[in-house]
């Protein structure tokens, strides 16, 4: 079955050191799951009571003496010089303390995305701009003591627009005569990427597929809309509570708009009702601060789902054209890929976003020669920014759809075709990225098909009435971290307490998912505590180390290792300070479930706390230890879903019938939450497949799908059983070999889900999302 | 205006605007902010709370509609400082992951088991139409509901054991309670239909 030839095979293999070791001996005893006490246990997340209660506080929970609400006027037009803003009268209500407008605010420009110093990105935002540039573009904003009175006063500010031509598509913009919506119009940014020669592989093809295949813009639909608090004190310090995932970004942000020195803006973690991407860059904290410093008060800003859907971010559209050469044995010859990338109105991440896709495609398949070329476009529609995935769930939904329709000319099961290309442990990123690690995708396609039953599904008949079954699957990968990218490190404190509990003081951002949880888990399990003994608070700028943030799928990978070494060190450190009050050599201390003594006297063991207690009092010492880790790796995380439909030809209608998911994910740290991570990686990536779209009207730059009586998400009955396989062959860096899951648990979905829908119905629907009337009009021209 | 009503078992006397939604009310001036705002339309869930037993979406109710009527906020779930069964559920399932839909998926899962003490898997799954949940894909949540009912109907009647769910296709319709969701026949080309849950719909507050 499979043919690689030997020569190839070794040319792409990592032939010798510590990656071949680990996959000859699968790795050191830590890597071992039946020595592991804590890792590997499904316990609750640490707040869970709290959430089951209602107790815990999230930010529009949070009440303050003498607080103030902020309501934002949008725009009403696409694309507009302000001409005149008239404010007199909603100053005039009582209860309002102040309007801004951009003729009172700073007009230092700045971009949503940038998380570090001395970033390079273009800076297109502003608090209000005098031209507005989308539907949802902020105007204005009134600030009062109740939401109410914000909001009768924002319908007393009258603005006078004088509009600009405007335009909604991504390839409309690329035309030259497209009206330019910043200086230099678009493509404001193109690159490509390449991989030995595509061009003279097309005749040596023996089938060939070229698809265009458009990805939508959708909304992250975190329960919790955007919101956030800020407060001034005495001293001149802005202090913020936000859910956010990337704390230092946000201070960076504030600080840079505010013209505060970096120490006078303090960020604190707040629970985070979801986030998806959605609440990474910085949107409302730099308004909440600028109002709370003018007004002396507490601010809240908190916006309803419309609001959310309009002025926040966009999973980025992105429109795909692939052209794919097969072998006779069904060997990929080569790509040409190109991409749109449609940022929107503001640049935001518009250029990162194409290269973190186009990096993918050389990650998946072996494909010797490949060619990748991306340009980003602004159009005059809602901003796009970081959503789950960061392009890869566009890039993979544009490529392996394609796939799939290369394998049907060729006549070749897509499991084959893919069993015959796909990426193999050890191999290198041929266009020079970080090499793959451990890429165990081969096992998750051999397992998952054969616990799906794939070939005996595969071969179903599809029934020809008005129900028609189909089978489809697909594969993905995604990051773990920025190595090689971005700087990429950790900075964590870990102390012992003389009761022998611990305190972990990191940056940290637990956006849901359970990484305080993990955190704790992995620290558990080197010190061999409870991890209840362990806590592990939420980042606060002002006290913690710095983190690059909850972005990247780099948390359980990356700051998970930082915990790891933390943890070691104390350990250590431990052993060292009780040596010396026992007398005996660090070797000889042995520790176990919170209690310590000297190989040489076990009848006189102590407790943790004991022992603290004692270095404290007789050695002077704190059990203290700051380390920082920084990303020395960045292997693929990678996943397969398989996946069965029924459509209804009558309405169109799709049913996900059932879902399976392989991932390698390494090590899942708490495998029930890498199990809730694919879940709902799962009912995003159907949505995204079949139902969710803010769908912009062409004509207008009006959003339908602005609010969710609009905006379909997957609920309970048209949600699928999923079975979920897990790899954790470990092997690479994180802890106990540990791989991201978050974000790779939603990249395969929607190309499995279309694929099984082209299966049962003999079609190649390429345009997400496959609504009723898309999938009529394809049967209706199938017909005929 | 005055407004009598009991919340959590306790009766109150206040003073609240006419147009006053139920779900300010709760969270505002009662402090019991377990209830969320997500959509303001009925369409996610989050504000779900029960009255007199029936799950009703509270950003849809007006306060003065719960005139001498009692209410139920997750947080009067339980008796103070215990767990009702469901939130044990929730909580060893792993159906709680950010947890904002939390406080509504588990008013619905109550006002689904007062009426139906052992649903079938897809009565839960219709019970839940109305709520979203962005995280955890439904599934920990349904086994957490599963788990709760079988635990529920054990205790009443040990002879049934962990019998998960009874095939009662033809008494489903009666046996639900009014106003409790009818599920999502037309699937997600139409828009959810969580109206089936609400009690009275005083335009969109958006
Ligand atoms: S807030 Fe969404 S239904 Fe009430
Ligand atoms: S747990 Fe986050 S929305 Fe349900």
């Amino acid at each position: 079955m499979s043919d690689l030839g030997a020569g190839k095979a070794n040319g792409l293999n990592i032939t010798s050191g510590p990656v071949e070791a680990n996959l000859e001996e699968g790795g050191t005893d830590l890597m071992k799951a039946e020595v592991l006490k804590q890792v590997g246990r499904s316990i609750p997340m640490h707040d869970a009571v709290a959430k089951a209660t209602g107790r815990i506080r999230y930010t529009g929970d949070i009440d303050m003496p003498g607080m103030l609400h902020a309501k934002l006027l949008l725009s009403p037009v696409p694309h507009a010089r302000i001409r005149r803003i008239e404010t007199a009268e909603a100053l005039a209500v009582p209860g309002v303390w102040d309007v801004f407008t951009y003729e009172n605010t700073p007009s230092v420009l700045y971009n949503s995305q940038v998380w570090f110093a001395g970033q390079e990105a273009s800076k297109d935002e502003r608090l209000f701009p005098d031209t507005v540039r989308f539907i949802g573009d902020r105007v204005a904003a009134v600030v009062a003591a109740d939401k109410e009175t914000a909001a009768r006063a924002l319908s007393l500010i009258k603005v006078e627009y004088e509009e600009l031509p405007a335009v909604f598509e991504a390839e409309e913009a690329l035309r030259p005569d497209a009206p330019p919506i910043h200086p230099g119009g678009s493509p404001f940014f193109s690159k490509e990427l390449v991989v030995g020669d595509v061009r003279d592989i097309w005749p040596r093809a023996k089938a060939i597929a070229e698809d265009r295949v458009e990805t939508p813009k959708i909304h992250h639909a975190a329960l919790e809309t955007h919101v956030c608090l800020a407060f001034p004190d005495h001293n001149g310090k802005i202090t913020l509570v936000t859910p956010c995932q990337i704390l230092y970004s946000v201070r960076l942000i504030v600080a840079t708009v505010l013209g505060l020195p970096f120490n006078k803006v303090r960020v604190l973690k707040a629970p985070m009702g979801g986030s998806f991407g959605g609440k990474q860059e910085v949107i409302l904290e730099p308004l909440a601060a600028f109002f709370s410093r003018e007004t002396g008060r507490p601010v809240k800003i908190e916006l309803n789902r419309q609001e959310t859907i309009l002025t926040t971010r966009t999973r980025t559209k992105t429109i795909g054209y692939v052209r794919t050469a097969l072998a006779e044995d069904g060997k990929i010859l080569g790509r040409t890929v190109r991409t749109v990338v449609d940022t929107g109105a503001y640049t935001s991440n518009g250029p990162i976003i194409g290269v973190a896709m186009g990096k993918k495609v050389f990650r998946l398949y072996r494909i010797e020669n490949q060619l990748y070329r991306t340009e980003s476009v602004h159009t005059n529609t809602p901003v796009a920014g970081a959503a789950r995935g960061y392009g890869s769930p566009q890039i993979h939904a544009i490529t392996e759809i394609n796939l799939d329709h290369v394998a049907r000319i060729l006549g070749l099961d897509p499991v084959e075709l893919r069993l015959k290309n796909l990426v193999h442990p050890g191999d290198f990123d041929l266009s020079g990225g970080p090499p793959l690690g451990q890429a165990r995708i081969l096992e998750c396609v051999r397992e998952g098909a054969k616990a799906f039953g794939w070939a005996e599904r595969r071969k179903r008949p599809q029934g020809d009435g008005r129900f028609r079954r189909g089978a489809g699957m697909a594969c993905a990968t995604h990051s773990n971290g920025y190595f090689a990218a971005y700087p990429d490190f950790t900075t964590m404190t870990l102390r012992m307490l003389e009761d022998g509990s611990l305190i972990l003081n990191s940056g940290i951002q637990d956006l849901g998912c359970g990484t305080v949880t993990s955190m704790k888990q992995i620290i558990a399990e080197v010190l061999e505590v409870d991890p209840e003994r362990i806590e592990a608070p939420e980042g606060d700028t002002e006290t913690s180390p710095w983190d690059a943030g909850s972005q990247a799928s780099r948390v359980t990978h990356v700051a998970g290792a930082c915990a790891f070494e933390a943890a070691v060190k104390v350990k250590e450190m431990l052993r060292r300070e009780t040596a010396k009050i026992l007398e005996c050599s660090p070797q000889e201390v042995r520790l176990e479930s919170e209690r310590i003594w000297s190989a040489a006297k076990p009848e006189e063991n102590f407790s943790y706390g004991e022992m603290v207690s004692l270095i404290q009092s007789r050695n002077r010492s704190e059990v203290i230890v700051t380390s920082t880790y920084r990303a020395q790796d960045n292997p693929g995380s990678y996943g397969a879903n398989f996946v069965e439909v029924e459509v209804d030809t009558l309405t169109g209608l799709v049913r996900v019938l059932e879902v399976l998911a392989a991932h390698d994910v390494g090590r899942a740290i708490n495998p029930g939450f890498v199990k809730g991570q694919i879940y709902g990686g799962i009912q995003m990536g159907i949505g995204y497949a079949l139902s969710e779209d803010i769908a912009i009207d062409p004509n207008n730059g009006r959003a339908k799908g602005d609010r969710f009586s609009r905006y379909h998400l997957i609920n309970a009955p048209d949600m699928p059983p999923v079975k979920v396989i897990l790899i954790e062959k470990g092997g690479d860096l994180g802890p106990f070999g540990a791989k991201s899951i978050g974000e790779i648990a939603t990249c395969p979905t929607a190309p499995a889900v279309v694929n099984a829908v082209n299966h049962a119905l003999g079609t190649n629907l390429t345009s997400l999302p496959l609504t009723p009337d898309k999938i009529i009009q394809a049967l209706h021209y199938s017909r005929h | 205006m005055e407004l009598r009503l009991r919340v959590n078992g306790i009766a109150h006397t206040l003073e609240v605007e006419p147009q006053a939604r139920l779900l300010d009310v709760l969270r505002e001036q009662l402090g019991l902010t377990g209830a969320k705002e997500g959509c303001g339309e009925g369409e996610c869930g989050a504000c779900t709370v029960l009255m007199d037993g029936l799950a009703v979406n509270s950003c849809l109710v007006l306060a003065h509609q719960a005139r001498g009527r009692s209410i139920t906020t997750v947080e009067g779930l339980a008796a103070a400082g215990g767990l009702d069964r469901l939130q044990q559920a929730f909580i060893d399932q792993g159906a709680i992951q950010c947890g904002y839909c939390t406080p509504g998926m588990l008013m619905s899962a109550k006002a689904l088991l007062l009426a139906e003490p052992d649903p079938t898997e897809e009565q839960i799954r219709l019970a839940l139409a109305g709520n979203l949940c962005r995280c955890t894909g439904y599934v920990n949540i349904i086994k957490a509901i599963r788990e709760a009912a079988a635990g529920e109907v054990a205790l009443k009647d040990p002879a049934a054991g962990v019998r998960v769910g009874k095939a009662a296709e033809g008494e489903r319709g009666q046996e639900l309670p009014q106003g409790v969701l009818l599920g999502n026949e037309a699937g997600m080309a139409e828009s959810a239909p969580a109206a089936g849950k609400v009690l009275s719909g005083e335009g969109e507050a958006v």
